[in-house]
């Protein structure tokens, strides 16, 4: 037996062995599968942290602060820079989407030169010395033509500088939603050739002649902001001022008001000096300029603006009187529905009105030199363009302008342009004019640049790269720098950099805000802020030039042609067209038409039975300047005799997501330019308008168009909200509460205490949502939610968590638009967790209904058995085209095809929240979770927090505590009927009067 | 005919059925070849889907269930006719139906078997489906029995197994006369699945009473199986399928809709293996009176619904109930036209059709008699009772609680080939069922007929009112 083991010892080993085993298996010593490589003085990199930005948006030229998440040095999500005292932490759905411009798969990877009809690509530095020799090769350098696009800030005189010190033509900045006729009518009403700041929020009551200041015009975030303001219910004062629409359209601005006075195409003029006529006793005017500003309003009586404007004399009347009294009100005119050729007289107008209500000074206020757009009129940009025509222009430089699109095809601006011997684009991704360039130097996108931009008096807002360069690829102006020095230029030798020129010219800023620290530390600070506010006081009181009073007075507007009067008008999504090749943009429906990846035509459903046209039909239509074909939108708030297109679409070389989505309403019109300002003229001719006989090419996400007494957005009047009463129950169930009849005892969920210590919870005040669809914008890039096409939304395959309600109620001229943000509404007794088969929807202890997307099996019961059907499944493996997947947020699963998704109240913020307080050793406070739709929203509609504590703001708002039932004013919840105890509260809109019902 | 039918003595049934089996016939090959055809065509489909996604249906947002659903509850139905047959009317001694029920029985196996693809068939992740078992294992995971898809999961498979046993267990006697007189592999297989049975005494008294004990053990099955598949509508709160009728409006359906399929696929084989002395008038004009029976019923719960729609005063219901004959609503302008005629509205009036008004010409004994007017109104019910479950499951989801959120649904080649499919899946097995098995039930035949030697007025004569019905019956023809 001495070779082999005895039992005793093999035992004894197989104790020892097991037990060593045992150890070995507990691995209690957590092991760290991200290795710390990098020294801790280097916190910028800890992986699993992110990092922020303060930078500012460039999406459109209003400017707005914003603040850059990064992760592993991709940026990965935008917010506004709650520091930033313009836009206060918003941001609208372009400024969102504004991540998709930086990481689109249009932009443009390398530099390259034109080969026949394709492109060779070139090293940077040929392609510098290319463009320098290009520069070289011309004897007058006059000839040199540089168009540029929202150019801001320090980059303006950059610019300038180094346009003279190379000897070329002033540069030509083409923004197509200028403010020129503002400036031009201020300068004729008060010599004063600026943007005033208009204070909505101090109104009391809002006139706004045809601008979509929630859109496009000027700032929409802060116009939002104070609008809200101004016509929200305010539970304290229990006011609320009144919004009058006034135009021949309506976009989503319009559709906000509480009332729409429907005017004849390019009557807005009139309309605003009968009302100035009627208000000439108010007060605002006073002495010689009251008796001449009498004899200058006589002609414009009631009779005669009733008649040219189409608007009842006791509309106009009563609209009058009510502006009278509610002073300080405003008027606003903008938008292209008022830009006509006498665009600056409608302005003057609005002034003369604003004027003898005494709102000068008051909520328009001068002297805050406000920079909007540093751009040149239309009639400046088509000088330029007249003199590439003429050969007198042998290089043009395109940054960021797209002339070919922007320009309307009778501008004959690609003619033009093929007489320019050598096109050179600085813009950062393929567009209409860039396809036609000889030789590209891509530019960075603005969150790998360098620059700032100054939007108002004391607001100096800095732009920093957020990440290294997505491709290797350089901003504009340090190209223009190194070209500079290519050609010798003297000045370009000593700053390197574009960063530099920014650093040097922020020692001016330093010395304007008259901060005495270290430049260093100035800077660094800035840097950290996103800029430097100061609150600066201006107020410049402007006087009447009489001068302007003998001018001939305004008068309908005449629109060439025949037919329908044509209303081009920005869209919201795509603004003039820019971010139109943005996949975000095309996928979020316009909460308006619901219309996605296209454009369509707004037309009176009067006037559509009239030309036997059907909801979605193909229609033609046809000015002397060119036809288009397109879908028909039915839509009351269009006047019947006009057509309003969108802008914005029908790109025919700027990317796949862009190219023959929709069409260019440009097309249409004709070159033409307001008389005084030289602005573009947008409302200028009349259309023939003819079905086509097929059906068009029209995606919308929404059904229906009402809510069939279903309750869904509720309204209530001003004198319930201000009696302290819920609406009666049953007075219309789209307006009133649904009987509380409960027969089940209460649930668990409904017990105190069974949510402990959080109850997630979110209010939404559908009097203070506009519909601006920021909030889905930012759903869609804080979650990873896949963009899948024109195709598939057509099926109902739309993968969003957040999505726009909109409903109309009433017909005719008195329709009006209710809209409201509808997301899980995360229940407490839910129709989608008992109904899962394999627990993939759980409802947790906080209150959420979670889903985790690795259990799912994919039966879409869930989907089914959910009445708000905010539930979206993965029918495909969708795919993020290159180099769009960098934006994922690495903190959000991306889901696989067959499972379902929804919105879970961004859980990965909550969790971040209740890391970050248990570290130290708290509960999450009030407010340190902010879901990304609530912290965009410009308005301030929603509201998010605990609704187990009873002091949070969202357990205030929602009034859902014990005992509160009674002291419920405006608060709902959609479907109680149903018993789903869902989490999100609404509250209700109110309105002057009772709504109608369909 | 009637005196054709007494002669026939238990040789000729030996005979006439085991003749079945020997030489197959240009319709078997026919048929094999056209459902195995179809066959392929929904794996090669499948095969698609589950690379590709469920995107390739045209299943959407907010129709989360479509054509499969539809099919499941379809094929669920029709596998109801072979247990009610063989158990229910087993247990009541309908003394018809002992020369159908062996096909029928095949039938509701192999219907089941086809609904069972189903669930698979329509999860997003089918590679995943196994999640719905409850198994002990490592990662603590149960499933959620609160959910009426696992309820769906017990039943079905609970009436899979009984169908299946009771089946294998009716096979038995009659296999053992196959046995006897096959050869070479046959016989061994024969001999195995008949598990040493010799016809014994002792054999048959156990026989008689475990196949007593199976039928009381399928019948409630019967009715529960279905209950339980139209409370996985019923337990939601879809408008449409929150109905407390569901239960006995959906057995009432699928004992209708079995027992056509019954009729479709008898006839067939009447005419085929000439079977007119054993499937007589008799035996399908019963079954006829059970579907007009049946069908009176769901006429009745269709008009219960739309009156309850009505009485409730609930606006989602009533809208739904108003949107699937009529189309939209008039209050939807501008955007959608009113009193739109589309797929849903024609599938609800195929439905009515179907499975109201075209059974009615039943009420006549001499339809009831005509084979042919059989067939085809059975062929109509079953199309009338598929589209009831595509009504069901479709229309109540494309139009639920927010207007904003209604779509639309059509089938896609996809779904059409996956459908094309199950229905080759059934008849290939139940074809190669017919080669294989006895498709009718030698013993149970054999039972009916007068006992040989004896004359036949003289003795008892099991079920005596079987034979005397019969002959009445055919004096009366």
């Amino acid at each position: 037996m001495d070779q082999g083991i005895r039992r005793r010892d093999f035992f004894k080993m197989m104790a020892a062995g097991s037990a060593a085993g045992a150890v070995a298996a507990c691995a209690d010593k957590p092991e760290k599968l991200i290795p710390y490589l990098l020294p801790p003085e280097n916190v910028e990199f800890v992986p699993g942290k992110p990092l922020e930005y303060a930078t500012t948006c460039m999406e459109c030229p209003a400017h707005c602060g914003m603040v850059v998440r990064t992760r592993e040095g991709r940026a990965i999500k935008s917010e506004g820079n709650p520091d930033h005292p313009i836009s206060q932490g918003a941001l609208c759905l372009r400024g969102q989407a504004g991540l998709q411009t930086h990481y689109n798969p249009s932009r443009l990877s390398s530099a390259r030169q034109r080969d026949g009809e394709g492109w060779k690509d070139l090293s940077w530095d040929a392609a510098e010395k290319a463009m320098a020799d290009a520069i070289k090769a011309v004897s007058d350098k006059r000839r040199i033509v540089y168009m540029t696009g929202n150019v801001s800030g320090t980059g303006v005189e950059f610019l300038d500088g180094w346009l003279k010190a190379v000897g070329a033509s002033p540069k030509v900045v083409l923004e197509p939603l200028g403010q020129h006729n503002i400036r031009a009518a201020n300068q004729l009403a008060f010599r004063r050739a600026e943007v005033p700041q208009y204070r909505i929020g101090e109104a009391r009551m809002l006139i706004n002649f045809g601008s979509d200041f929630l859109e496009t015009w000027q700032n929409p975030v802060e116009n939002g902001r104070l609008y809200a303001d101004m016509n929200a219910y305010d539970e304290g004062s229990k006011s609320k001022g009144k919004f009058v629409h006034v135009g021949p359209h309506v976009s989503l601005t319009g559709a906000n008001a509480d009332q729409w006075v429907k005017v004849t195409p390019g009557s807005e003029a009139v309309l605003a000096l009968a009302l100035a006529r009627r208000l000439l006793g108010a007060g605002g005017v006073t002495g010689s300029d009251k008796s001449r500003l009498g004899d200058y309003l006589k002609p414009y009586t009631l009779e005669r603006a009733a008649k040219e404007t189409g608007v009842e004399a006791g509309v106009i009347k009563a609209l009058a009187s009510e502006f009278g009294s509610s002073a300080p009100g405003l008027a606003l005119a903008g938008g292209t529905s008022v830009a006509s050729t006498e665009g600056t007289r409608v302005q003057f107008a609005v002034n003369l009105l604003n004027l003898v209500a005494g709102n000068i000074g008051k909520t328009v206020v001068f002297g805050a030199s406000r920079q909007i757009d540093p751009s040149n009129t239309y009639a400046e940009v088509a000088k330029a363009v007249e003199r590439m025509a003429s050969g007198e222009v042998d290089v043009l430089i395109v940054d960021g302008a797209n002339p070919l699109y922007h320009l309307p095809a009778s501008a004959k601006a690609e003619a033009a342009l093929g007489k320019v011997k050598t096109i050179i684009s600085l813009s950062s991704a393929m567009d209409e004019t860039t396809a036609k360039a000889h030789l590209i130097l891509p530019g960075q996108s603005a969150l790998e640049r360098w620059g700032d931009a100054f939007p108002q008096n004391g607001v100096y807002s800095l732009i920093q790269p957020v990440m290294a360069p997505v491709y290797p690829v350089k901003a504009a102006e340090d190209t223009l720098i190194a070209v500079a020095g290519q050609l010798g230029l003297k000045d370009y030798e000593a700053s390197p950099t574009y960063r530099d020129v920014v650093r040097a010219a922020w020692k001016k800023v330093q010395k304007d805000v008259g901060s005495g620290e270290e430049f260093e530390d100035f800077w660094r600070a800035s840097l950290q802020r996103g800029g430097v506010f100061r609150s600066v006081s201006f107020s410049s009181s402007v006087r009447l030039n009489p001068a302007a009073l003998e001018s001939s007075p305004p008068a309908v507007a005449e629109l060439s042609g025949e037919g329908l009067a044509l209303v081009p008008y920005p869209s919201l999504r795509h603004r003039d067209g820019r971010g139109a090749s943005n996949p975000w943009l095309q996928e979020i429906a316009d909460p308006l038409s619901a219309v996605v990846w296209g454009s369509w035509a707004d037309i009176n459903p009067e006037t559509a039975k009239k030309l036997l046209i059907g909801q979605g039909d193909g229609i033609r239509v046809e000015s002397a300047h060119g036809a288009l074909e397109l879908p028909a939108n039915l839509h009351y708030g269009v006047h019947e005799d006009a057509i309003a297109i969108p802008m914005g679409q029908g790109h025919t070389g700027s990317g796949r997501n862009a190219d023959h989505m929709g069409v260019n309403v440009l097309d249409l019109l004709p070159a033409s330019a307001d008389r005084t300002s030289g602005e573009f003229a947008y409302l200028t001719t009349r259309v023939r308008v003819s079905p086509t006989g097929r059906k068009g090419d029209m995606v919308q996400t929404s059904f229906a168009n009402r809510q069939l007494d279903r309750g869904i957005i509720q309204t209530q009047t001003l004198a319930e909200a201000q009696a302290g009463k819920a609406p009666e129950s049953g007075h219309g169930g789209g307006h009133g509460p649904r009987p509380n009849v409960d027969f089940y005892p209460l649930r668990e969920d409904q017990t105190p205490g069974y949510y402990d210590p959080y109850r997630w919870g979110m209010t939404v005040d559908t009097e203070r949502c506009t519909g601006c669809s920021a909030c889905v914008a930012a759903c869609y890039a804080e979650n990873n939610l896949a963009v899948v096409g024109k195709t598939r939304v057509g099926l109902g395959r739309e993968m969003a968590w957040l999505t726009i309600n909109r409903f109309l109620e009433g017909e005719g001229d008195d329709y009006k638009t209710l809209m409201q943000p509808m997301m899980c509404q995360q229940c407490g007794n839910a129709g989608c967790e008992p109904v899962c088969p394999v627990y993939a929807t759980y409802h947790n202890p906080e209150g959420l209904n979670a889903q985790i997307y690795n259990r799912c099996v994919g039966t879409r019961y869930c989907s089914n058995n959910c009445a708000y059907k905010v539930r979206k499944f993965n029918w495909f493996n969708y795919e993020w085209e290159a180099p769009l997947n960098l934006q994922l947020n690495p903190d959000v699963t991306v889901r696989s095809k067959g499972v379902m998704e929804k919105c879970s109240f961004c859980v990965q913020r909550i969790q971040r929240a209740k890391q970050a307080a248990n570290e130290e050793g708290r509960n999450v406070a009030d407010g340190e979770v902010t879901p990304a739709c609530v912290q965009t929203c410009p308005t301030r509609a929603l509201t998010f927090g605990n609704l187990a504590d009873p002091n949070s703001a969202v357990s205030k708002k929602a009034k859902r505590g014990k005992g509160e039932q009674d002291q419920r004013v405006r608060q709902y919840e959609v479907f109680p009927e149903l018993k789903q105890h869902p989490a999100v509260t609404y509250l209700r809109k109110v309105t002057f009067e009772p709504h109608k019902e369909a | 005919m009637s005196a054709e039918a007494i002669t026939v003595t238990y040789a000729d049934v030996n005979k006439d059925i085991l003749e079945t089996l020997e030489r197959p016939k240009p319709a078997f090959f026919l048929m094999l070849i056209g459902s195995v055809t179809a066959l392929l065509i929904g794996a090669v489909s499948w095969a698609i889907q589950i690379d590709v996604g469920l995107g390739l249906s045209g299943i959407n947002h907010p129709i989360g269930w479509g054509v499969y659903i539809t099919n499941f509850v379809f094929w669920i139905g029709i596998g109801h006719a072979g247990t009610l047959i063989s158990a229910v009317f087993f247990l009541t001694r309908a003394p018809w139906r002992a020369p159908v029920y062996r096909a029928a029985e095949a039938m509701t196996v192999f219907a089941v078997m086809t609904a069972g693809l189903f669930p698979l068939l329509h999860v997003g992740r089918v590679w995943y489906a196994y999640w719905l078992i409850p198994y002990p294992n490592q990662r603590l995971l149960w499933v959620n029995f609160k959910s009426p898809l696992l309820w769906d999961v017990f039943a079905v498979s609970t009436y899979l197994t009984i169908s299946v046993t009771f089946f294998v267990v009716g096979l038995v006697p009659d296999l053992s006369a196959m046995r006897d007189n096959a050869k070479g592999l046959r016989k061994l297989m024969y001999t195995m699945l008949t598990m040493g049975w010799n016809n014994s005494y002792q054999q048959w008294m156990h026989y008689a009473r475990g196949y007593l004990l199976l039928a009381a053990f399928a019948t409630p099955l019967v009715f529960s199986v279905h209950s339980i598949v139209s409370w996985d509508f019923a337990m939601s709160l879809v408008p449409g399928w929150h109905t407390t009728i569901f239960a006995p409006y959906f057995v009432a359906g699928a004992i209708f809709s079995g027992l056509a399929m019954v009729i479709t696929i008898c006839v067939p084989l009447r005419v085929i293996f000439g079977f007119h002395h054993y499937i007589t008038d008799h035996v399908l004009q019963s079954m006829a009176k059970v579907i007009l029976f049946t069908s009176v019923i769901v006429g009745y719960a269709y008009a219960t619904e739309f009156f309850i729609a009505y009485y409730s005063g609930v606006p989602f219901e009533r809208a739904l109930f108003y949107f699937r004959p009529f189309g939209e609503p008039g209050s939807l302008a501008p955007v959608a036209d009113a009193g739109s005629f589309g797929f849903p509205q024609i599938a609800f009036f195929l439905m009515v059709f179907c499975n109201v008004i075209a059974p009615l010409p039943l009420w006549r004994l001499k339809i009831r008699h005509n084979a042919i007017a059989l067939f085809i109104i059975s062929i109509l019910i079953n199309i009338g009772m598929w589209f009831e479950r595509f009504n069901i499951v479709v229309s109540s989801l494309q139009r639920d609680f927010n207007p904003a959120n209604w779509g639309a649904y059509i089938p896609t080649p996809v779904e059409l080939g996956i459908t094309l499919g199950s229905f080759g899946f059934f008849f290939t097995l139940f074809t190669l069922f017919t080669r294989a098995m006895p498709s009718l039930a030698i013993a149970e035949v054999k039972e009916s007929l007068p006992p040989p030697y004896k004359h036949p007025d003289q003795d008892h004569v099991p079920w005596r009112e079987f034979a005397t019905e019969r002959t009445e019956d055919h004096n009366h023809a």
